[in-house]
Parts: C-alpha cells; structure tokens; sequence
C-alpha cells in the first residue's frame, strides 16, 4: 500500500515540477511542435479508423434498441450525445495512452538506459525542460484535436449505418445530430481532454524518465505508462463528468 | 599541488554507496590543470560512479568534490551547470541522441548557450569538431548509421564542442579494435597536446594508461590502493595492482 501510496506521490511532485517548469523560458517551441506531430498527426489515422468503426457499432446497437420503442428517428441525437459526451473524449485519451503513452515511456526509458540523458546534463542542458516539458504539452495539445475527429468519424460512420438501415439523408441525420445539443455538451467534454492529454504525458514520462532499470526498464516503462496512464484516465474522468455536471447543470439532464 | 594553484579536480573522502553496497569508501585524490589521470581497477569497482560525481550525475553520501575551486557538493543545478560547461564528457557508450543526425548533436550544446551564437557560426564549429576527428563527410548521418568506432569519435567531438577545460572519458576504447583503439587514444593526444585538457580516462587497457596518462589511480573494493606513473604501479608490493597494470600487455 505504501508503495503505491509513493508511487501516487511522486507522480504527483513530477506533475508539480513540470507546472513550474513549463512557464519558465525557454519555451521549446521547436521540440513542442516535433512532439504533437508524433502524438497527434501520427496517432490521426488510428483515431480516424477506431472512431469510424465505432461510430458504426454503436448506431448498429442503438437502432435495434431504440427500433423497439418506435424512438429510431432519436438515433443521431443519441449517437451525436454519446460521442461528444463520453466515447469521444474517453476512446481517443485511452488510444493515445496506448500508442503515444507507451511511446513516450520507452523513448524515454531507452535514453535514460543508455545514458542519453545523464549526455543531456553534462552538456549543461536541462533534460526535463528539453524532454518531458514537450512530451506533457504536446500530449495536451494535441488530444483535444484528435477528440474532435473521433467525434466527427463517429458521426460519419453513424451516418453510413442509418443509410443501409433507412435511406436518411444527410441533411436530416445532421440536422437531428445536432438537435438538442449545446455547446455544453460539447465544448466541456471536449476540453477535460486536456486534462486527460497531461495524465498521459506526466505518467508516461515520468515512468521513462525516473527508470533505473537498464535496458529490462524499457518494456518495463512502456507496458506501465498503457496501464496507468489509461486506469488513471478512467478514475479521472469520473471526477470531470460530476464537475461538468455541477458546472453546466443543463447537461445533466 | 601545482604551485598553490587549485588543483582541477579534487576528491576528499568522497564515499558513495548503492543499496547498502559501499562503492567508494573515502577515496581522496588530486588531478593538476592540464594532467592526464587514468582510472584502472576491476569492473564494478566505482571507475566511472567518481566519473558521474566529478560532473555532479551522482551526489556522494559523504566528502568534497572540487572542480577548481568549487565545490560541487550540494550546489543548485545552475551552479552545477556552469560547472558543466567547463567539462566535456565522452560516454562508454557515446550516448549520441538518437533522433538527431550527427550534425544536431553537435550543434545541440551551442545551440542551447544562454548567449545565442548565429547559426552559421555554429555550422563552422560543428565542422570543424567534425572534421578534427575525421568525421567531415558524415554530418547528416544518423546515429545508427556508425560504426562502434566512429561513435566514439562523434561523442568526443560533442564533448569538446564547448571548448572545455576538463574532460572525462569513461571506457574510450572498449570494444574497439586495436587500431580503432589506437586512432581514438591519438585523438586524445592531439586535444591533450592542442588545449592543454585536463583528462580522467577511466579505462581497462593498460596499454591506453601508459601510452596517453601521466598517472594511473587503481581502485579497489571501494579504496583507491595505488596512484602514480606506470613504471611506479608495475613495481607496488600489491599483487593486484601489479597483476591489473601488467594485464594485456
């Protein structure tokens, strides 16, 4: 217990030491950038593909429910909802904790085994602002722009199930998409993914950069930072939604 | 030592343990400006830990440790960053960046300076720290594209690229043929002859101690048992020390 109890801590000053850090110059613009190509661009095809099958599944599983009840004419709206309230935010933060998080605990572990980094300091150049400071920024950057396409593939592949199932046009899927929906309910559940994009940048980094195991470490930090950074943003975001909740009351409804 | 000018490196009873495992127990030593000092000793006996504690990688549990007349105990990572820029490091390993093409790994310490250099500056520099250890030609290649010798070479011209006054060379030629080895250990002579670089090699070729260090520091279980020249180590009443400086020859 106390071990994880330790464990929670240090991730907790690492995420303090980064806060402090990220405002102090310099800004690392060039390395920030090179980051959310890796964490963002590079992730685009698999959020585009995972939010276009899953747009598809849902709207198979929805329709046959709701067929039941006479209610199929409520599908978009019910698919557009639950997109932009929870599978969304929820599927691209644990897509990128698998590909990106993994990523960023083994490089970081690699260079840490073969001495890359104590190769950083020695240079007199300040490892954790050069690495991890990008790592967490680019994370955050990025993953509310990969949320909205997953969004907007799980519209789409929605939109193809309703058109083999009943021939909707497009004008009426969107038009019922986006009926009932508020800014409130996209623009709160959207933005927690910042929340989430930090959770995955600290936790990875901090598993690749603190290693001390050598080359066994860096397996070792990969599989850690899917595991935690993904049940950390599970546990987390049951905080967000009761915030946005109390927040925006109207998206409770 | 050396005229009542500070010596460039200092250890006064330094002691550094690892779990429980005392690696150096106290050891106290010299290195004048401009020397050439070697490390021998078994593997896993602290060689390159009083590496890492002279660049301040590592903190010691108990001791002194002074880089001229500083003090790097204890001292702020600004401070230790200026200390830093003082000495140049060469990795066992080379620990090149990856991700960086030969060319960014050099340019990455003057492209960081507080005091910006402009970039073709910095492009002359990296070409002539390139060129200096006939790396000329392969600026663009990456990391992975060189061979084990040519790694070391490129991780010599990065240590040198802020012109330091210290340099620490952790195992310059292990794994490296012999004429490899030798091509290495001249590039060390050259710098040592051309800027008067203080060196510490830590090394297990005996024939790299005695052909590029002034003297030779033996450590052991902890404790440095012998320190002084070559001709002085092969006649120490320890049969260890005697057995570890006639090795290989």
């Amino acid at each position: 217990m106390r071990r994880y109890l330790d464990f929670i801590g240090n991730i907790g000053l690492f995420a303090l030491r980064a806060a402090r850090r990220v405002l102090v110059p310099p800004f690392e613009i060039q390395m920030i950038l090179r980051q959310i190509e890796v964490a963002g661009w590079k992730s685009l095809p698999l959020v585009l593909s995972s939010g276009f099958a899953l747009g598809l599944v849902l709207a198979f599983h929805t329709r046959t429910t709701l067929v039941q009840f006479g209610a199929q004419a409520v599908m978009p709206t019910v698919q557009s909802l639950a997109f932009f309230n929870e599978i969304g935010p929820l599927l691209a933060g644990l897509l990128m904790a698998g590909r990106v998080g993994a990523g960023i605990g083994a490089e970081l572990a690699n260079m840490r085994a073969t001495e890359q980094i104590d190769a950083i300091e020695v240079l007199s150049v300040d490892s954790f602002k050069m690495l991890v400071i990008p790592r967490i920024v680019a994370c955050s950057v990025a993953l509310p722009i990969l949320t909205v396409f997953m969004d907007a593939m799980g519209l789409v592949g929605g939109y193809l199930a309703e058109l083999t199932a009943s021939h909707l046009s497009v004008q009426l899927y969107l038009s019922r998409a986006f009926y009932n929906v508020s800014w409130a309910s996209f623009i709160p559940p959207t933005l927690k993914t910042v929340v989430f994009g930090a959770v995955i940048g600290v936790i990875s980094s901090y598993l690749g950069y603190t290693t001390d195991e050598g080359a066994d470490g860096v397996g070792r930090a990969a599989t850690n930072s899917v595991v935690v950074s993904s049940l950390a943003i599970i546990l987390i975001d049951v905080v967000l939604v009761k915030a946005i909740f109390f927040l925006f009351p109207e998206t409770a409804i | 030592m050396n005229g009542g000018n500070p010596a460039a490196i200092a250890f006064r009873e330094v002691s550094r343990s690892f779990g429980g495992r005392t690696v150096l127990n106290g050891i106290s030593f010299e290195i004048a400006p401009g020397e050439a000092f070697c490390l021998i000793g078994r593997s896993g006996m602290g060689k390159s830990v009083t590496l890492k504690l002279t660049i301040g990688l590592i903190q010691p549990d108990a001791g002194a440790i002074c880089v001229g007349n500083e003090n790097i105990v204890g001292m702020d990572e600004d401070g230790l960053s200026k200390v830093r820029s003082r000495i140049g490091f060469l990795f066992q390993s080379a620990a090149l960046f990856d991700s960086l093409s030969l060319h960014d790994n050099l340019a990455l310490p003057l492209r960081r300076l507080r005091e910006k250099k402009p970039e073709e500056e910095i492009e002359a520099i990296v070409q002539k720290n390139l060129d200096d250890v006939g790396l000329g030609k392969d600026g663009r290649k990456m990391p992975a594209e060189l061979s084990g010798g040519m790694r070391k070479r490129a991780g010599l011209a990065r240590a040198l690229m802020l012109g330091p006054s210290i340099l620490l060379v952790d195992e310059p030629v292990s794994g490296l043929d012999r004429v490899t080895a030798s091509e290495i250990d001249d590039l060390l002579l050259r710098v040592r002859k051309r800027d008067n670089t203080t060196m510490v090699i830590v090394t297990h070729d005996t024939r790299e101690a005695r052909r590029v260090g002034d003297r030779v520091g033996v450590l052991d279980d902890g404790n440095l048992i012998a320190i002084g020249a070559m001709g002085e180590l092969e006649k120490n009443e320890s049969a260890l020390v005697r057995a570890l400086v006639s090795e290989a020859e």
